[in-house]
């Protein structure tokens, strides 16, 4: 079986981001041209990359290749195993789409924006995954995760003459530092200890590593890792950072960028730091049940579409780390074939959330292009001019809602069955807390279903709110592709669960030592099991068949009905008060009302009305009013950090006096000082 | 002609070479008129090309030639070259006042010297010592040396281009270390301190002329003013 080409496919899609990044940049003062080549060889590049990948999971066992570079500690060494290999085919998935959706979407860049610096970017951002997912090399992965932070700041602060935007990019890069120190210092501890930078090798030395030195390389890691990926309290960057940047980029900084957090935390957790004990575990689980509650609470208060799915990005990343956890706690728990379920239902809500992120966010990026703004208060009726935009919308927000019969669905049921498994699993307080993080996932996933319902009713049904969404069209055809590929994924991934599964089985085994994809499935081939004592079955093909079958008779009663009672058409019921408007819609911030009072105790909702009035204040001649709520982590957390960091860099100016000569005596002091004391007998 | 390949003989060339750009570089730090400045250093970066090719004749190693020729050409031919150049540009021929006047600065030169020998006398071991090993123990303390006045000299000086002077010298200290303890680091790293103090010259020349633009004066203490 070790014939098949993994290798060349994987360099053949290295080289051509690589030549699309030059070419990119080479023929920039020809917009047109450059988008064909910006789009092409990106596509080109997904495409070989997804081959790779489908190739190395088929191929099963792990490939390994290295060059070494010359330099200590360093070689460019790359391991295409099961891990890897399911992040990239992730990555290819959406670059692919993003790829086709980018050639219409950039149509509009020509002649005012420099097509061949987005391009370079662009190329550089698939590159630097390519090379975090596949790397072999403590210092090679932190390269490429460098690169790809720098390229995810020059994406996000593409718009840069935006002041919202500026300021979005630099909370983007300062919390990108903090998060490279944080690895640098994990991978530096577990150097010390292996004596090598090579990922094998830590594998080996995870068994000298002692207690804390393992406790705070996992703090170390989740800290690093957990930034990049949005958890709370880490998020406050996602929130503004991914709605600035142009919505192709969004859609792959929230699809696959968050998700390297996520494969760091996998391959560390799971592979390199030993058998993590278990509060490490219950941590990570109570980290994401945090994030899913409050990612999908923030996103209720959102009226801005864009910022809204980066709120539920949090959600989501929340609900791939409570199936981490569990299966960290199961495997220290000594039930393997938990930790596997577990596991799949983290890393098969990854691509799913990838899948119908991406699409979601494209989406917005349509309505977006279509009618120039994000704020949902101000759109309305798309549906009729954009109907495959809003079905592809639908899809997603289906999806996401984890509603049968679409992926999200499956993924989020396999999370439930591992979090109920669980309570009769473990003993004591780890007994109680999963079916608290079992409640609490439901809570997050009736609440995204409430706060889809919001974002699909109040966008495109109804009427147009503004002139921009009256004058609304069609996105270009290419948009149109992309986006209809990952909602038929959406499907595939849904329907075709139990036929996808089974390749988990060499990650699995990889990881914990055991096939268990496949013993997922039932012997009827169509139903999922949770493999577990009194554990659920469910079959998302039987529960399509059976939606579609509850569908005829309520066809046939409908167009009996319509038969027997010819269809009058007449004015919308308005309460006696006739010439309705666009005005007297429904509006997002009145449909998340009542959950703003249920939940006012986190909100802090602050509200503000102001009459002006001439003589009495029974004839008002304008009213003003303002609703917000508290930005509590912002507030709480990172403005009194900030303000301590201030200060003490206040205190500090004392010392930068300015002169040269000054900043030289320290050096020289200091120097003279170090060499004394270090020949002191 | 067997003293040529006797060991002893080298290490009293070397010896005596390098108290040579010890005085050298004491010299430097009293000297008030830049293009002697500038004309010493060249002195010295010759006499260290020299020490370096002494090292690499008796322990036959050929690749510190390249690194002799390359600080010949180099330091005590193309950067004198374009210092000099750069004060006939500037025109100014006389550094203003130190900021600590000249008897004391030597003095001081010489208390650094001691710091030198103090550093180094922890690294000799005689009775550890090869032949090999022998060529040259006096350097690592010239070195030293050499490497604290030369960076006394850039925090005593007031002008951007005596500053660069310092750097270098600062720079042919590190270079003897280098070469006195290890017998010559990797062609690489040499060619990549080279390159370094190439670009560092370079950038400097630039600055200093860019200090004279804005502030009609080279004196880089008027540099505070960008504080505010």
């Amino acid at each position: 079986m070790n014939t098949l080409p993994v290798g060349p496919a994987f360099a053949l899609s290295l080289a051509a981001y690589s030549t699309g990044a030059l070419a990119s940049l080479a023929i920039w003062r020809k917009p047109a041209l450059c988008r064909y080549i910006c789009c092409g060889s990106a596509l080109a590049g997904a495409s070989f990359g997804g081959l790779a990948a489908v190739l190395g999971i088929l191929q099963g066992a792990p490939l390994r290749w290295s060059i070494s570079s010359g330099i200590p500690l360093f070689a460019y060494s790359f391991d295409y195993d099961a891990l890897a290999g399911f992040f990239n085919l992730t990555l290819a998935i959406l670059a692919g789409a993003v790829s086709i959706y980018s050639f219409g979407y950039l149509k509009e860049f020509e002649g005012k924006r420099n097509i061949g610096f987005f391009g370079f970017l662009f190329h550089l951002l698939l590159l630097s995954l390519t090379i975090v997912f596949t790397a072999a090399n403590a210092f090679l992965f932190l390269i490429g995760w460098e690169v790809m932070a720098l390229a995810a700041y020059g994406l996000v602060t593409f718009y840069h003459e935006d002041r919202e935007t500026r300021r979005a990019g630099l909370l983007y890069i300062v919390m990108a530092h903090i998060d490279a120190g944080c690895l640098l210092l994990g991978f530096a501890l577990l150097m010390q200890v292996s004596g090598s930078a090579d990922f094998a090798s830590f594998r080996t030395a995870a068994g000298h590593l002692s207690s804390s030195q393992q406790a705070v390389a996992f703090v170390l890691f989740f800290v690093g890792f957990g930034i990049k990926a949005g958890v709370i309290p880490f998020h406050i960057w996602l929130p503004a950072a991914h709605p600035v940047a142009p919505s192709n980029i969004s859609s792959l900084l929230s699809g696959v960028v968050l998700k390297a957090g996520i494969y760091g935390m996998t391959r560390v957790f799971l592979d390199g730091l030993g058998v993590l004990p278990s509060w490490a575990g219950l941590l990570v689980l109570i980290v994401g049940v945090a994030s899913a509650v409050l990612g999908v609470l923030y996103a209720l208060m959102e009226h801005d579409l864009k910022r809204l799915l980066a709120y539920h990005s949090i959600e989501n990343i929340g609900i791939i780390l409570i199936g981490l956890g569990a299966a960290l706690v199961f495997r220290v728990a000594g039930h393997p074939q938990l930790a596997g379920l577990a596991l799949i239902a983290a890393l098969f809500h990854t691509l799913n959330h990838a899948i119908f992120k991406c699409l979601l966010f494209l989406g917005a990026g349509s309505v977006l292009h279509s009618t120039g703004t994000r704020n949902m208060e101000e759109l309305g009726g798309l549906i009729r001019p954009m109907p495959v935009t809003a079905f592809c919308f639908l899809i997603g927000a289906v999806a996401i809602s984890g509603l049968p019969p679409l992926n999200g669905f499956v993924s989020e049921w396999l999370t439930y069955q591992s979090l109920l498994a669980g309570f009769g699993a473990t003993g004591g307080l780890t007994r109680i807390l999963f079916p608290l993080a079992g409640s609490m996932l439901a809570l997050t996933g009736a609440l995204a279903a409430a706060c889809f319902v919001k974002a699909f009713a109040i966008t495109f049904l109804a009427l147009p709110r503004n002139a921009g969404s009256r004058s609304a069209h069609e996105a270009p055809r290419s948009m149109l592709v992309g986006m209809s590929w990952l909602a038929m994924a959406c499907v595939a991934l849904g329907l075709g669960a139990t036929w996808f599964l089974p390749a988990f089985d060499a990650l699995t085994e990889q990881l914990l030592g055991q096939r268990i994809g496949s013993n997922l499935i039932s012997s009827h081939g169509w139903v999922l099991s949770a493999g577990t004592p009194h554990g659920g079955m469910v079959s998302t093909s039987v529960i399509a068949i059976a939606l579609l079958l509850l569908l005829i008779p309520a066809l046939l009663v409908v167009s009996i009905a319509a038969r027997r009672f010819a269809s009058k058409r007449g004015p919308a019921w308005d309460c006696g008060l006739p010439g309705l408007t666009e005005d007297n819609e429904y509006t997002a911030t009145a449909f998340s009302k009542a959950l703003r009072m249920i939940f006012s105790v986190l909100y802090q909702p602050r509200r503000e009305i102001q009459t002006v009035f001439d003589v009495s204040p029974y004839f008002p001649k304008a009213i003003r009013f303002e609703s917000e709520i508290e930005p509590t982590f912002e507030k709480r957390l990172y403005v009194p950090l900030k303000d301590l960091l201030l200060r003490f860099a206040t205190r500090m100016r004392a010392i930068q006096a300015g002169s040269i000569h000054a900043y030289l005596a320290y050096i020289f002091v200091t120097l003279v000082l170090l060499l004394l004391f270090g020949v002191r007998p | 002609m067997t003293f040529l390949q006797d060991p002893e003989f080298g290490d009293r060339i070397i010896t005596l070479m390098a108290a040579l750009v010890l005085v050298l570089q004491i010299a430097a730090v009293g000297q008030r008129w830049l293009v002697s400045s500038i004309r010493i250093f060249a002195v010295q970066s010759f006499l260290l090309a020299g020490i370096a090719g002494i090292i690499a004749y008796f322990n036959h190693a050929s690749h510190i030639y390249i690194a002799a020729m390359l600080t010949l050409i180099l330091k005590a031919g193309l950067l004198p070259w374009l210092l000099e150049r750069l004060v006939r540009r500037i025109e100014i021929r006389r550094e203003i006042e130190p900021l600590i006047n000249a008897p004391l600065s030597i003095l001081i030169a010489g208390g650094l010297t001691l710091v030198g020998y103090v550093v180094a006398q922890s690294f000799y071991h005689p009775e550890e010592t090869s032949v090999r090993g022998a060529l040259g123990h006096n350097t690592l303390a010239v070195a030293i040396a050499l490497f604290l006045i030369g960076f006394f000299t850039m925090l005593n000086r007031r002008k951007a281009l005596t500053q660069v002077l310092g750097l270098l010298s600062l720079e042919n200290g590190l270079f003897l270390a280098a070469i006195s303890l290890t017998y010559g680091m990797p062609l690489v790293v040499e060619l990549g301190i080279f390159f370094d103090v190439l670009v560092a010259v370079m950038v400097l020349g630039i600055l200093v002329f860019r200090i004279r633009e804005a502030f009609d004066s080279m004196d880089v203490s008027k540099l505070r003013n960008l504080r505010e």
